[in-house]
């Protein structure tokens, strides 16, 4: 049987059905916590620790998904392209939303851990906490921190946001679609853009372009600010 | 030949065809990645292939270098199975159970709230800001 486990083919068949199950779930009960994304990942979880399988075994197979990660973020260009038009008249307040809303997300992440006391190491690993997993590895990198944390923050930020995201932000207020969109992108990454996406094309859109951004501002700033910080 | 079996020849003539198209889609985008790969691998930035990747096709379809049509099907395709593709990462959380155990407090506390600081002020600026888009 451990020969099975450690084939590619385990960690693909797990994943698909897992994910195909919660979507059929999904039309079948409208409640927040029965998002896709969450409900696959628990199962994945659960059935590994049921069965005694290690995340590097799951994972053989799980590489190969994952993989089409890097053609979906090229994809994402695609799209962008494809809506420019309804952007265009907007890129102004859109660049202003996703700056502020990056440094935001970098100063309030190490003011708040500064002030739960947490281990310098944390801070180094979690500043990056809401831009892309490969973008947000490459800044720990840089600051020294932990990436194998950093990549659990980010993915854990990224299920949050696409979970909770979009009926938080109706609870505050936030009608328009594109605001959606755009703060999904800028907050919670590839996985908030997949709710997004979700929400609609146009929101899809302005959050997959705001990640992007969030992603290259993130990396020129976050450093600097790890620096001033912790030092 | 006979009418049915003309019909099933031009079934599958179309079907061949939709699948060429896709296939050449396909290679456009991986050749995109693969450039943002290489100049990632050449001038070793700070933002990864990908993401050079997205940033090139980009400018490509602005200049009239690829034409939308060419890629669309692929990047339809990949994008409706965008969350598939995050659940490993996703599932890989099981590995820092451990270290999650320490500081699950700091990290809920901080994590938490620092999102969703980020998602209000991010949606509230374009929102003031913005013109309308519902009518498009």
């Amino acid at each position: 049987m451990t020969a099975f486990y450690s084939l590619p083919v385990f960690g693909i068949g797990l994943t698909l059905v897992a994910f195909f199950g919660a979507r059929a779930l999904r039309t079948k009960i409208k409640l927040v916590l029965f998002n896709p994304v969450l409900i696959a990942i628990t199962l994945i979880i659960l059935f590994l620790v049921v069965f005694e399988v290690s995340f590097n075994d799951y994972n053989i197979g799980g590489k190969y998904l994952t993989f089409f990660l890097g053609p979906s973020i090229v994809a994402l260009g695609v799209l962008f392209y494809e809506k420019y038009q309804l952007i265009k008249h907007n890129i102004y307040p859109f660049l202003l939303a996703v700056c502020c809303g990056g440094m935001i997300s970098i100063l309030s992440v190490s003011l708040l851990s500064i002030y739960l006391n947490a281990p310098d190491v944390i801070i180094k690993s979690i500043v990056s906490l809401s831009v892309t997993t490969p973008i947000a590895i490459e800044i720990t990198k840089i600051t020294e921190g932990i990436p194998s944390l950093t990549a659990g923050v980010v993915i854990a930020v990224g299920v949050f946001g696409n979970a909770f995201g979009p009926s938080f932000l109706k609870l505050t207020g936030i009608k328009s679609e594109a605001a959606m969109g755009t703060a999904l992108g800028t907050a919670a990454h590839g996985i908030g853009t997949a709710r997004a996406l979700e929400v609609g094309h146009l929101s899809g859109a302005y959050s997959g372009l705001a990640m992007c951004v969030n992603g290259i501002l993130t990396t020129l700033i976050a450093p600097y600010v790890v620096i001033w910080m912790v030092g | 030949m006979s009418k049915a079996t003309f019909k099933v020849h031009m079934k599958t003539m179309n079907l061949l065809k939709s699948g060429l198209k896709m296939l050449k889609a396909f290679l456009i985008l991986f050749l995109f990645l693969g450039l943002g790969e290489l100049i990632n691998y050449l001038v070793e930035t700070p933002v990864p292939g990908n993401v050079w990747g997205m940033i090139l096709i980009f400018v490509a379809l602005k200049v009239k270098l690829i034409t939308l049509e060419s890629v669309k099907p692929a990047s339809d395709t990949l994008l409706n199975y965008l969350v598939l593709f995050f659940i490993p990462f996703g599932v890989g959380l099981m590995s820092y159970f451990d270290f999650i155990k320490s500081y699950w407090i700091i990290l809920l506390v901080a994590v938490g709230i620092s999102t969703l600081i980020t998602l209000y002020v991010t949606a509230l600026i374009q929102q003031k800001l913005e013109k309308n888009d519902s009518v498009l």
